[in-house]
């Protein structure tokens, strides 16, 4: 019973629900813009609808891009090398034993940390935004993929070592289509997560993207400006979501 | 195709260390057999004897802890890339690769050779056809009944034409006559091949229809029995196999076997 009552709740299918809770928000929303002044709050803290459409118009599609790209960009190097890390750890238990202690300390260190490292060490802002992404993406594909590698059955990797695989066909014929599943989850988990830390990234120094008009959507006091750019990462994540969800069905065609 | 080469197993032993007691268990304590080219033999023994031990070190997955298994002049283990294409293996479970179709499945050691993909192709769609798989090329293996994902299995063990095949169990998780079926075509195909075929069973009516010669293991694969299944007629089948149980159940030979051979 429970378990129905969840998928239903999450299946695009019944937008019924997620409507009515976004159809009450604007609602109270908008009652209380047009209330702020007599209860004694500045007209521009909760700016009408109207006011945040006017915001919406002057968004900027190269700020989008932008940050689109840096995102993009640090999440292809963050795979490539968490992969290439894991079928590194995967293929020689020592360097596992020293390095698996190293990356589970990185992922505990807070966001901001990373951002105050990135400036005190890099000049450059892509670079700082990059490794800021690296540090905090890099570390769940690697631990992801390591776990997914160390999950194929026994029974499978034995099959397909009495057929003598070269060790990049070992890995390209079975390990990589086997964890596939386990790759797109993690994709998915860095998508929200770099789009998230990205946005603080650009705060510090950026004089392109998103956060960094934030930034100055925040020095001028705009909450229609900030309303506005805050609705366009959601929908940026939302698109890339269901990108990546299209992809995956894709891939995963094979399952029953 | 040139006859494959014998095999020679030679004071074989094999120790595992138990991962989390450290305890040493003796999988094979000492075997010493010869299997000559293009035998059929069945090796029989009690569920933890040490028979897919056994294979593992035919297969060269594992390393003997002493003694030797040489094939030809060459060690499976110590001269692993050499065997490719030589030895192919029929689990217990079919072990195929799911997120493949039963012909991607079946032309997969092909692949490990670096054959052109037509070739691969073709191949493959010729021994999926001999195993009746031609309507279900390009299933995947969670579309197919556990026979005909073990014929898709049978299909990838072949289509290298190995010298060596080796089944583990093969057809006990099928039911009779499925299994039954899918032995006759295992056995006329080996033959056909050419190759050396060695049957891993616990089922003893399986063994003694399948070989020329019946191996028995007992504790630690120590070697019990070795018939040669022609000098028994087929009217003293039962008796064979009752002297077969006896010498499981004992752990020792059963003295109507020494009498024959
Ligand atoms: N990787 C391993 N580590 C430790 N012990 C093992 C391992 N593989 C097999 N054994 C042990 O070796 C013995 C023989 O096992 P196995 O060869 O699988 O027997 P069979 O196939 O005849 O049933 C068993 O006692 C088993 O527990
Ligand atoms: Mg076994």
């Amino acid at each position: 019973m429970i378990q129905e009552h969840r998928e239903l709740a999450v299946d695009p299918r019944f937008p019924r629900q997620t409507l009515v809770s976004v159809l009450v928000f604007c609602i109270v929303w908008e009652i209380l813009s047009y209330l702020a002044p007599s209860l004694g709050i500045p007209a521009f803290a909760i700016p009408s609808f109207v006011r945040i459409g006017q915001s919406l118009l002057t968004i900027t599609p190269i700020d989008v891009a932008v940050t689109l790209a840096r995102v993009i960009g640090a999440l292809i190097v963050s795979f490539v090398l968490g992969l290439a890390l894991a079928m590194a750890m995967y293929s020689s238990r020592s360097l596992e034993n020293y390095l698996h202690p190293m990356i589970r300390l990185f992922m505990a260190v807070p966001v901001v940390s990373w951002i105050l490292f990135a400036v005190l060490w890099f000049r450059g802002v892509e670079f700082r935004i990059g490794f800021v992404l690296l540090a905090v993406c890099g570390p769940v594909f690697l631990i992801d993929s390591l776990d997914a590698m160390r999950g194929v059955p026994r029974d499978l990797r034995g099959m397909m070592r009495s057929f003598r695989p070269t060790t990049l066909q070992f890995f390209i014929k079975l390990m990589l289509p086997a964890i596939v599943p386990s790759i797109i989850t993690s994709w998915k988990i860095n998508l929200s997560l770099a789009i998230r830390v990205v946005t603080i990234a650009e705060l510090v120094g950026a004089v392109t993207g998103i956060g960094h008009q934030l930034a100055v959507a925040q020095e001028l006091f705009s909450v229609a400006d900030v309303f506005a750019w805050t609705l366009v990462l959601v929908a940026l994540l939302f698109l890339l979501e269901a990108l990546v969800i299209r992809i995956e069905s894709r891939l995963l065609r094979w399952r029953p | 195709m040139s006859s494959p080469p014998p095999i020679e197993v030679r004071q074989l032993r094999k120790v595992f260390h138990q991962a989390t007691s450290g305890q040493a268990v003796v999988a094979i304590e000492r075997l010493d057999i010869r299997i000559e080219p293009r035998e059929v033999v069945a090796i029989v023994g009690q569920t933890g004897c040490g028979k897919s031990t056994f294979f593992d070190l035919m297969i060269g997955l594992e390393a003997p802890t002493e003694g030797s298994i040489v094939i030809g002049d060459k060690t499976p283990y110590g001269d692993f890339d050499h065997f490719r294409g030589q030895i192919a293996t029929v689990f217990q479970q079919d072990r195929l690769l799911p997120w493949r179709s039963a012909l991607d499945n079946a032309r997969l050691p092909l692949e490990l050779i670096g054959l052109p993909e037509e070739v691969q192709r073709e191949r493959a769609l010729t021994w999926l056809k001999r195993l009746g798989l031609e309507r279900f090329i390009d299933a995947y293996p969670h579309e197919l009944s556990g026979g005909m994902r073990q014929r898709v299995a049978i299909a990838r063990a072949f289509v290298v034409q190995p010298n060596i095949l080796l089944a583990d169990e093969a057809f006990g998780h099928l039911d009779e006559v499925t299994a039954a079926e899918l032995r006759e075509t295992f056995l006329a195909l080996a033959r056909e091949c050419g190759s050396t075929a060695i049957l891993i069973t616990h089922q003893l009516e399986e063994a003694i229809g399948v070989g020329n010669r019946i191996i028995v293991f007992g504790k630690s694969a120590k070697l019990l029995a070795d018939i040669k299944v022609a000098q028994w007629p087929k009217s003293e089948h039962a008796m064979l196999r009752e002297a077969i149980q006896m010498t499981l159940q004992s752990n020792s030979p059963d003295p109507r076997l020494a009498r024959v051979s």
